[in-house]
């Protein structure tokens, strides 16, 4: 079908103003992270005239924010790489019917996304936790990175989709080769399953780098404050000091920016598919 | 059959399924259901407190309780936050993707761009939009200004700081809805266009009655993305305004009464059973109205 110009032109317009909503703040971000705090005051919008390189060095030491990208990349690593095992662990014997029940499981399973809010008793647990062990719990690196470490989520269902196209034969031949169940998971299964497992890396590791109410609930002692939380603390610290926040903003949006101009693709197919999965 | 040995071995993929299974019941599925319990009863936080059953009495209290004017105030205002969001959400979406979809050059660029935001998360994305919305040196005020000799206090408004709250909401989502509809909009088949062109079809009957029809799956995830999505998230409100200036929903209002009200669990809880059930309301509604308009070809 031949499309009309006017039709072009408006379409070009409408992309191009929703454009300018999304793209302008960021620079605007960008351009103030620069100026000093009495230019800023006297100019907020202009472009910078007087470039501030410090600002960037004295947001990060004194925003402290080494402490919460080291955080927020154990929390992400360690609590991605769970996620993916677990969820193996589920996945594979119920897409085989390895285990007895197995639809039951999954049906299970699969009510995650529909429960009620867990909160109020989630809490009491952590507090219950922490008061019995000390080291998981409440306030602890562990308990975050085990509440956020779940089999039974979107990834569990793409990998139970995807188990079923690898052919069962190849659990045969490996099994009369005498390979064992674990070993045959991750030297075999695990490999297979390439595209499926970058999808639910990224998936995974978005929702938990960017957990803002995870951390502002259950880690509240700055020591396990991740980049989100740290951020919050930060605007508490500088309230209205727009420049030095503005730091704050590139610090930490800058990596995920340069990050996501490389995988952007996958980033993309991957939140569609656990989108249309779910 | 199981390949993979005899005897004891024949074990082993059960105990690995119970580590996802135990990780599940002990964080949610066993706290969504106590949750449940909790709600008839008179718990608190006190550490060896007991708990006795007291019937309805929570629920009662949600809505017939001194304090309880605020709390239908939020369950009003979530109802009046999921209705915006999903319908503006959802339009504004469903509009871009058309567009995008039409081969415009640098789609792709438009498409990351429009996505963004989700991958910069909510702590960036509210405090660039505090930034944005600063009542004395924020741009949007010196536009408001200039355009119309007018200033606001956004986050800081008693009246408004809701509706800024919804702009961001939508401003964050928008982008994953339309990819959802763009993927839509990809899976429908070109030559029923070109059936419909040479049966003379206008533009809009043609969106009408091939697009719309046949998006129905992507419209039917978005509606029910939106509603829960909603209904229950509240990480937006908590980076902006933290609750005040007339900003709380029922999801904050779960979370505030947790985790720094008052020792008392049961009327937080009820009041979680209470939004459940308006999801489940809504999804069903949902639901079954886009079950109706999803067709076979």
């Amino acid at each position: 079908m031949k499309q009309s110009k006017s039709a072009k032109v408006l379409s070009y317009a409408v992309v191009a103003l929703l454009l300018v909503l999304y793209i302008v703040p960021l620079l605007l971000v960008f351009n103030v992270s620069f100026k000093s705090f009495t230019e800023y005051l006297l100019n907020p919008i202009g472009l910078v005239s007087d470039i501030q390189w410090n600002n960037y060095k004295d947001a990060w030491t004194q925003g402290n924010f080494s402490n919460y990208f080291l955080n927020s990349l154990l929390y992400t690593g360690v609590a991605t790489v769970l996620t993916l095992i677990v969820s193996l662990f589920g996945a594979f014997p119920v897409a085989r019917n390895y285990v007895r029940w197995s639809g039951l499981i999954y049906l299970f399973f699969l009510l995650s996304q529909f429960l009620p809010n867990p909160m109020v008793a989630q809490f009491k647990l952590m507090l219950a936790m922490k008061q019995e062990f000390g080291f998981v719990g409440y306030d602890t690196r562990l308990g975050y990175i085990l509440l956020k470490t779940s089999g039974t989520g979107i990834v569990f269902m793409m990998f139970t989709g995807y188990i079923k196209s690898i052919s069962r034969e190849l659990d045969e031949a490996a099994g009369m080769d005498g390979c064992g169940y674990s070993r045959y998971l991750f030297q075999i299964v695990l490999p297979l399953m390439k595209p499926v497992i970058a999808t639910g890396v990224i998936l995974t590791a978005i929702g938990i780098w960017n957990d803002f109410v995870g951390p502002v609930m259950y880690l509240p002692s700055p020591a396990n404050y991740p980049i989100t939380f740290g951020l919050k603390e930060f605007r508490g610290q500088y309230g209205n000091n727009w420049p030095m926040l503005a730091c704050g903003i590139m610090i930490v949006s800058t990596p995920l920016i340069v990050l996501y101009t490389f995988i952007q693709k996958y980033i993309v197919d991957g939140a569609l598919a656990g989108a249309v999965k779910a | 059959m199981y390949p993979f040995g005899k005897g004891i071995s024949r074990f082993v993929p059960f105990l690995l399924l119970l580590i996802p299974l135990a990780l599940y019941v002990l964080f949610y599925f066993g706290p969504s259901v106590m949750t449940v319990i909790y709600s008839f009863t008179n718990i608190t936080n006190l550490p060896g407190s007991g708990m006795k059953f007291i019937g309805l009495d929570n629920y009662h209290d949600v809505f017939f309780s001194g304090n309880s004017g605020e709390r239908v105030d939020s369950i009003i205002r979530t109802l009046y936050f999921m209705f915006i969001v999903t319908v503006v959400q959802n339009g504004i979406a469903l509009l871009v993707a058309v567009i995008i979809n039409q081969k415009l050059k640098g789609d792709y660029f438009f498409r990351a761009v429009f996505f963004l935001p989700v991958v910069l998360g909510v702590a960036v994305v509210a405090l660039v939009w505090s930034m944005m919305f600063d009542p004395l040196s924020g741009p949007v005020n010196q536009l408001y200004q200039a355009l119309f000799g007018y200033k606001d206090m956004f986050f800081g408004s008693f009246s408004h700081a809701f509706g800024y709250i919804i702009f961001v909401q939508i401003w964050m989502y928008m982008g994953y809805s339309m990819l959802i509809f763009l993927a839509g909009l990809q899976s429908v088949p070109k030559e029923l266009y070109e059936a419909g062109y040479i049966d003379g079809t206008t533009k809009w009957q043609s969106f009408r009655h091939i697009t719309f029809s046949l998006i129905a799956p992507s419209f039917t995830v978005n509606m029910l993305l939106s509603i829960i999505g909603a209904m229950s998230t509240f990480d937006i409100i908590l980076a902006t305004t933290d609750g005040r200036f007339n900003t709380r929903t029922m999801a904050y209002d779960v979370y505030k009464e947790t985790f720094r009200g008052s020792l008392e669990m049961g009327l937080p809880s009820a009041l979680s059973v209470v939004q459940f059930l308006i999801i489940l309301v809504f999804v069903i509604v949902a639901v079954k109205q886009m079950r109706k308009r999803e067709v076979e070809y």
